[in-house]
């Protein structure tokens, strides 16, 4: 019973705080919006109009049709046609064009040969998530033109083969869709991690934390008291961006949202523990956030998936990237979100993220002690 | 909380024949440093004991660990017959503590403040309130019970961060210098105010670098290092001060201050108007009376009684010298 007063006077001391600090709400209110207007709009991982220059040796339908399978959708656009290849470089260099398609002389023939046609395809490589979306469209115009063939050379039957691209889950591939997880991930972390080692290390450095030891309170109760309302933050932010996301970006919500509350939940109490981890290990606001900084957003950003797939990293950082719960979380909810995953599958995502939890929850406790020195 | 599930044989209720504080040869050590070294003392249930010391003699540490903040090395420290490291949450319920940092919340208001800690200590509503009140009132703070903790002057801070200490009537109070900041007039008030809780029957233990304020409690014990050179009420230490205070008269006060500072047997120097104060072995005061008369800078001298000052000065430099 007084334990919970005192829960709940620790908790109130922290609103107040939150409250009369304005540079906290709008750190962690107006920084989840500002960030997905901006990735939203600005920083758009789109692929779209990829200006293409054309060298066609061979003047043939054959080699035409190849053109215009490229042309065809948005994703290239001709923007230059020449006769030599030496001449696209330069538009390479100059960025006029930043794909180039070569259909050396005798493509037609070769098609037709039924031997090995080749045409060539140069790329960008400075920007590679282009490159590789360009590089694996080409791919499937190379099927699709394949497979055309063989129909042509096997007479009037129907093909049993198609190609046909298809994304499943984000049909437009679009890359708001996959951000908002993606954002999320940032944003927790950054309010989750950095106010709790913020809010706790305050308390160390301007010697509040002696004072509160010698009470009655216990160590459970700070700590509860002192990350129940970062955890109601976070939710309102998950709340935040959600909104934001469905109604600017046309997010889908595939999966049911209890369960996206409950993954965001399991993450955000993770990332407070985290933050008390570095705060009563740092003890100090300055150390605290910068260690706060360092392991939460390199994290959220390079390993969770999110940017970079984990698959291609090296084996230590994909050990890390399995290690750290950010990588869980934003697998999970873009199961919930785009997939409509349920429990049976995001599971093992629980369960991880719980774990770390467990871990840092010792951790802290091992550290916290009731000493001043 | 360890305290109360552990060892069945101690206490666990405090016992009211045992002193209010006791400090049994406490010793801790930061790495090499000893901060705090075979210390023994006790304090009485309407006692004021000033442990007086300059910095880093090892005050804060000392109190520290009569409220269990630290842990000693060896040694125990017990409140009210309890050790303040097993027992360590039935003594808090009995200490109040006021740290020598500034430790109140500067955001919340004096009202907030006050019924974060009566919450703390689980007061009920109605008496936290009653309390409240009270304490605001006998420390004049009832007007600014919406100021900001912050915006308060270094005196009524303290006078703050005493109500808060003593919130839940603790037998027990432990102040850590606690009219560092204040103004003479404030400082005076505090002082009124422990003295009206201390005739109550509260026992305090207070750190201070002041002679003055040393002057004015119960008890003193002179740390140096970690160790008591000397303790006992300040009358009698300064009735047994084994060295003279002279008081020497100069034309010339830079001159005289300039041939004597290199001295060996120069224990303490401090200007007084014209004239300079000394502390000296008594064995030397011949020869300061010869130097006077001799010059080169003339000066004519008069033995002056002590004050808590000039005690522990000397005391100290004894200290130093050993
Ligand atoms: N947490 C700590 N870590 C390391 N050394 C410490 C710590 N606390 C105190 N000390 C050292 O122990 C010695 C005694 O310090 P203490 O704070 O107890 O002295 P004090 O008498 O309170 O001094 P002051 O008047 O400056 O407050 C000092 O040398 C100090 O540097
Ligand atoms: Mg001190």
């Amino acid at each position: 019973m007084s334990r919970l007063v005192r829960v709940r006077a620790i908790a109130q001391k922290e609103v107040f705080h939150i409250l009369r600090d304005p540079q906290i709400l709008i750190f962690a209110l107006g920084m989840p919006v500002a960030l997905i207007l901006l990735f939203g709009y600005a920083v758009s991982f789109d692929v779209e109009h990829i200006p293409l220059a054309v060298v066609d040796q061979d003047h043939s339908a054959e080699s035409r049709a190849l053109v215009a399978a490229f042309t065809a959708q948005d994703l290239f656009e001709l923007v230059a046609t020449r006769e030599e290849p030496a001449s696209v470089e330069p538009l390479l260099q100059r960025n006029v064009a930043r794909a180039a398609l070569i259909i050396p002389e005798g493509y037609a023939r070769d098609v037709h040969r039924g031997q090995m046609a080749t045409a060539q395809l140069l790329l960008d490589g400075a920007d590679n998530m282009s490159a590789a979306i360009a590089l694996g469209y080409a791919n499937s115009i190379a099927l699709s033109q394949s497979l055309g063939r063989a129909r042509v050379q096997l007479g009037s039957f129907e093909m049993p083969v198609e190609a046909r691209v298809r994304t499943l889950f984000n049909p437009r591939l679009q890359s708001s869709v996959v951000l908002v997880p993606g954002l999320m991930v940032i944003v927790l972390v950054l309010v989750a991690v950095m106010l709790t080692a913020l809010t706790v290390a305050r308390e160390y450095e301007r010697g509040s934390m002696e004072q509160l030891f010698a009470t009655p309170v216990g160590r459970i109760e700070i700590i509860l008291g002192k990350l129940a309302p970062y955890f109601v933050l976070g939710l309102v932010q998950v709340l935040l961006v959600l909104t934001t996301g469905v109604v600017l970006f046309d997010v889908p919500v595939n999966g049911s949202l209890a369960l996206l509350f409950l993954i965001a939940s399991l993450f955000l109490l993770a990332m407070l523990m985290q933050g008390l981890v570095i705060s009563v290990v740092t003890r100090n606001q300055m150390v605290a956030s910068q260690v706060a900084a360092i392991s939460t957003l390199l994290p959220a950003m390079l390993l969770s998936g999110f940017v970079f797939p984990i698959d291609n990293m090296p084996p230590v950082l994909q050990g890390l990237a399995h290690v750290l719960p950010a990588k869980y979380f934003v697998d999970g909810l873009r199961g919930v979100l785009l997939r409509g995953n349920g429990l049976d599958v995001v599971w093992p995502d629980l369960v991880a993220m719980g774990l770390f939890f467990v871990v840092m929850l010792v951790v802290s406790t091992k550290r916290f002690q009731r000493r001043v020195a | 909380m360890r305290g109360r599930r552990q060892k069945g044989a101690e206490a666990l209720a405090p016992d009211p024949d045992a002193p209010a504080i006791a400090a049994e040869r406490l010793t801790r050590a930061f790495g090499d440093n000893v901060a705090v070294d075979g210390l023994s003392f006790t304090v009485a249930p309407g006692e004021l004991y000033g442990l007086v010391g300059p910095d880093g003699a090892g005050k804060t540490t000392t109190l520290r660990m009569v409220t269990g903040l630290v842990g000693p090395d060896s040694g125990a420290a017990r409140v009210r017959g309890l050790s303040a490291e097993s027992t360590a949450a039935v003594v808090r319920e009995s200490i109040g503590y006021m740290p020598q940092q500034y430790s109140l919340y500067g955001d919340l208001s004096v009202d907030e403040n006050l019924t974060f800690f009566a919450r703390l200590f689980g007061l009920p509503k109605a008496e936290a309130r009653e309390r409240t009140a009270q304490l605001l009132e006998i420390t004049r703070l009832s007007r600014f019970g919406d100021r900001r903790a912050d915006a308060l002057s270094g005196g009524m801070y303290k006078k703050l961060a005493l109500a808060c200490a003593l919130l839940h009537r603790p037998p027990v109070l432990v102040l850590d210098e606690p009219s560092n900041g204040v103004d003479p007039v404030s400082r005076r008030e505090l002082w009124d105010l422990l003295h009206h809780f201390v005739h109550g029957g509260m026992a305090v233990l207070l750190a201070t670098p002041y002679m003055d304020e040393a002057a004015r409690c119960d008890r003193v014990g002179l740390l140096h290092r970690g160790k008591l050179l000397a303790e006992g009420p300040p009358e009698q230490l300064i009735r047994g001060f084994h060295h003279a205070t002279l008081m020497l008269h100069c034309d010339d006060r830079a001159a005289v201050e300039g041939a004597i500072e290199a001295r060996p047997e120069l224990l303490a120097l401090s200007p007084h108007g014209a004239d300079l104060r000394i502390v000296v072995p008594r064995a030397a005061v011949g020869t300061f009376t010869d130097l006077g008369r001799r010059g080169p800078a003339r000066f004519t001298v008069s033995e002056v009684s002590p004050d808590f000052e000039d005690v522990y000065l000397g005391l100290l430099a004894d200290a130093e010298a050993a």
